[in-house]
């Protein structure tokens, strides 16, 4: 069983020692190079003004009609070159800080802004809201293996400011950084980026030690969206993190190919980079690419597939290759809802496999999600943890030294013995029998151990009713309500999210 | 020799070649074959058995949407030199869009292309459609089913808003309602007052043959 006591939030990013290089350099050239040409070929759409003036003062090739911008091959280099590879993911207190690029392995968050959940009480479907995003914060700040947050689920219950009552729910309730992917407009940007400089205690204080950021995704292929390049944009001016994702559904929105996909995928995320960092050199950005295919059945889409994730680990090596941090190897909670279902697990374990093994930098695993990350069961992610868990210890290798060569135990005991009665092994057999979930002592003696289902449960309910977040200041509790409060009634954001036209 | 032709403009779909089965109507036009004949006993049969090879599991998605376009192609020739009073035979008439403050195309293109592949005539309205918007192609179409599509929490309620404009045009009657989208639920679909909600594509056809009691 998982001790469960009250303790401070912490991390544990997983580092591997094991390590996968999918692409040798000529292929990483040829991908890059694909991308270039696409950029400077064919052109990425920015529909939107201001971008498009920004690009055609800095020297791209911009049609106003068309919304089409083609990035010289040069002046992609001239600003790619500022991203920074290494920078810090900030939570509230440094120990909370996800080290990008710096060598601590990979950084797991809760992903999300998903429309559904699991009823923890009756175990019904229904629509999310703003209270689950508050009880799902508070599971990942007591959780280690979360890095970072992203609201998991949205506030179905609150109109067009939902995002930002996504994040009032997270800053409230959860210590680490806090990212969204759901503040798609230049209003709302404005907004969140106001709740995080009272969080952080001042604009300044937030650049300085930045606690929030934003991932957006471009739409497949060659696109991007108004909405989300709007809000980019404030978040360049400010000088905090920003993400672009490209989520290429092989054959579909991407070539059938993984490397053609890879293709149109980096010139999309690429083309943000560029973008933000002609507002504001070295800005902070990130990649993340997002293979997938269709079910050729169904039309369904379909998140976790060996094919795809081989191209999302992929995609790590040409991130890097273009000094940029990238969330790589996803899980995405399998096909269908069903706790012990076979086919969740099997994927699950080899995409986190493939994530740390990879050198991704981020990744969202541990988040209780089912059915390509629509649906939320919280007691989920205490099998992810399991699964996390278990990819530590095999990504860990097996240390070979004086002591673990145990020579002088095994003279010690010789023939017949037995290493149980050892001091050395009552220590170690902490390290070899981990916590979990899965090996609780059964209450029917019919079984072997319990449902796992059940332990998780239990696990949740204890953190949601005794964790404590440590609490922000009620002046700044207050000072965020007010912000979110203005928003609801902010006329100008509600036409800017309607109208999207 | 127009069962020739027929054959062949059958096969052109079958194969999912769209040049060919352009090249064809032009061909069977100028041989002055009956454009509905070549509509039914050509075009209908191909789509027809590129259906069947789909249900059999012989064809995946790529190939039904090949085929479908191979007939959109040559349907281009030839509905326009149907005869007047000459009318093709459809499975039924969808109007489909997303919805108000929607941008989200794909899996509503996909539910379109699905439906045209199974017989229906399909006035694909685009994205980020008004209900005024599907309010005027039904009248214009005499549409007999309308499916809308949302992809977002906060446009979903656009589905409901769309239910009762239907109903406020005196159209409720003459059209079954179809939602779906990724927030979107069997229940909600109830909810709303919604006639269906299909989770994907294939399902989507499926409704749509079952709301208007087509044979399947």
């Amino acid at each position: 069983m998982i001790k469960l006591e009250e303790k401070k939030a912490s991390i544990k990013p997983i580092k591997s020692k094991l390590k996968v290089e999918v692409l040798n350099k000529q292929e990483i050239d040829g991908i890059n190079q694909g991308a270039r040409s696409v950029m400077q070929d064919i052109g990425i759409i920015f529909p939107s003004k201001k971008a498009l003036n920004i690009f055609a003062e800095a020297g791209a090739e911009v049609d106003f009609e068309t919304e089409v911008v083609k990035l010289p091959a040069d002046l992609v280099e001239k600003h790619l070159k500022k991203a920074p590879r290494a920078y810090d993911l900030c939570g509230r207190r440094p120990e909370l800080d996800a080290k990008l690029g710096q060598d601590k392995g990979t950084h797991y968050f809760t992903s999300g802004e998903a429309p559904k959940i699991v009823d923890f009480e009756t175990g019904e479907r229904r629509l999310s809201v703003k209270a689950d995003i508050a009880n799902m914060a508070k599971v990942a700040n007591y959780l280690d293996i979360v890095s970072l947050i992203w609201p998991t689920v949205s506030a179905s219950d609150k109109g067009v400011a939902a995002p930002l009552h996504g994040l009032e729910a997270c800053f409230n309730n959860n210590e680490k950084h806090i990212q969204t992917e759901s503040v798609m407009d230049e209003v709302s940007a404005k907004y969140a980026i106001e709740m995080a400089s009272v969080v952080a205690g001042s604009l300044e204080a937030l650049k300085e030690r930045p606690l929030h950021s934003i991932l957006l995704c471009c739409i497949q292929p060659l696109a991007q969206d108004r909405g989300g390049i709007e809000s980019a944009m404030v978040y360049a001016e400010a000088g905090l993190p920003i993400g672009f994702m490209s989520m290429p559904t092989l054959g579909l929105t991407g070539p059938p190919y993984s490397a053609g996909s890879l293709v149109t995928a980096f010139a999309e995320v690429l083309s943000g980079v560029v973008l933000t960092q002609i507002i504001n050199p070295g800005t902070p950005n990130f990649v993340s690419i997002i293979p997938s295919l269709l079910n050729p059945r169904t039309g369904a889409y379909f998140m976790g597939s060996s094919p795809a994730q081989i191209t999302s680990a992929s995609a790590v090596q040409i991130a890097h290759s273009n000094g940029l941090p990238i969330t790589a190897c996803m899980s995405f909670g399998g096909s269908q809802w069903k706790l012990n279902n076979w086919q969740i697990g099997i994927e699950n374990s080899w995409v986190h496999l493939l994530t740390v093994m990879s050198g991704a930098d981020m990744s969202f695993g541990p988040s209780g999600m089912y059915e390509a990350v629509s649906l939320l069961d919280m007691q989920r992610i205490m099998f992810d943890r399991e699964i996390v868990q278990a990819i530590d210890i095999i990504s860990d290798g097996i240390e070979v030294n004086e002591q673990t060569l145990a020579l002088d135990m095994i003279k010690k005991i010789g023939h017949h013995g037995m290493y149980l009665s050892q001091k050395e092994t009552a220590k170690q057999t902490r390290k070899l029998w981990p916590p979990s979930i899965l090996f609780e002592p059964p209450t029917n003696s019919e079984e072997r151990y319990r449902n796992p289902v059940d332990v998780a449960h239990e696990t949740i309910e204890w953190i949601l009713k005794n964790h404590k977040p440590q609490p922000l200041s009620d002046d700044v509790r207050k000072e965020l309500r007010k912000i979110v409060d203005t928003a609801d009634e902010d006329e100008t954001l509600k036409k800017e999210v309607q109208g999207a036209k | 020799m127009s069962q020739e032709m027929f054959d062949k403009l059958a096969q052109a779909v079958i194969d999912g070649e769209s040049e060919d089965a352009e090249a064809l109507a032009k061909q069977a036009l100028e041989q002055k074959l009956d454009p509905l004949a070549c509509i039914t006993n050509g075009l209908t049969v191909g789509i027809q058995k590129t259906g069947e090879l789909f249900a059999s599991g012989e064809y995946y998605l790529p190939e039904l949407i090949i085929g479908a376009d191979a007939m959109k192609a040559a349907m281009q020739i030839l509905e326009p030199a149907l005869l007047s009073g000459q009318e093709r035979e459809v499975t039924g008439t969808i109007v489909i869009g997303t919805v108000e403050g929607d941008l989200h195309e794909i899996g509503k293109t996909l539910v379109g292309t699905m439906m045209t592949a199974n017989g229906f005539r399909v006035i694909d309205l685009g994205t980020d459609i008004p209900s005024a918007d599907f309010i005027d192609a039904v009248k214009e179409s005499g549409a007999n089913l309308v499916g809308a599509s949302a992809l977002l929490t906060t446009t979903m309620l656009q589905q409901e808003k769309l239910i009762s404009s239907l109903k406020d045009a005196g159209l409720r009657e003459q059209v079954k309602v179809m939602v779906g989208g990724a927030p979107v639920t069997a229940s909600y679909a109830k909810q709303i007052g919604a006639d269906g909600y299909a989770e994907d594509a294939i399902s989507a056809v499926d409704l749509a043959m079952r709301l208007i009691d087509a044979p399947a």
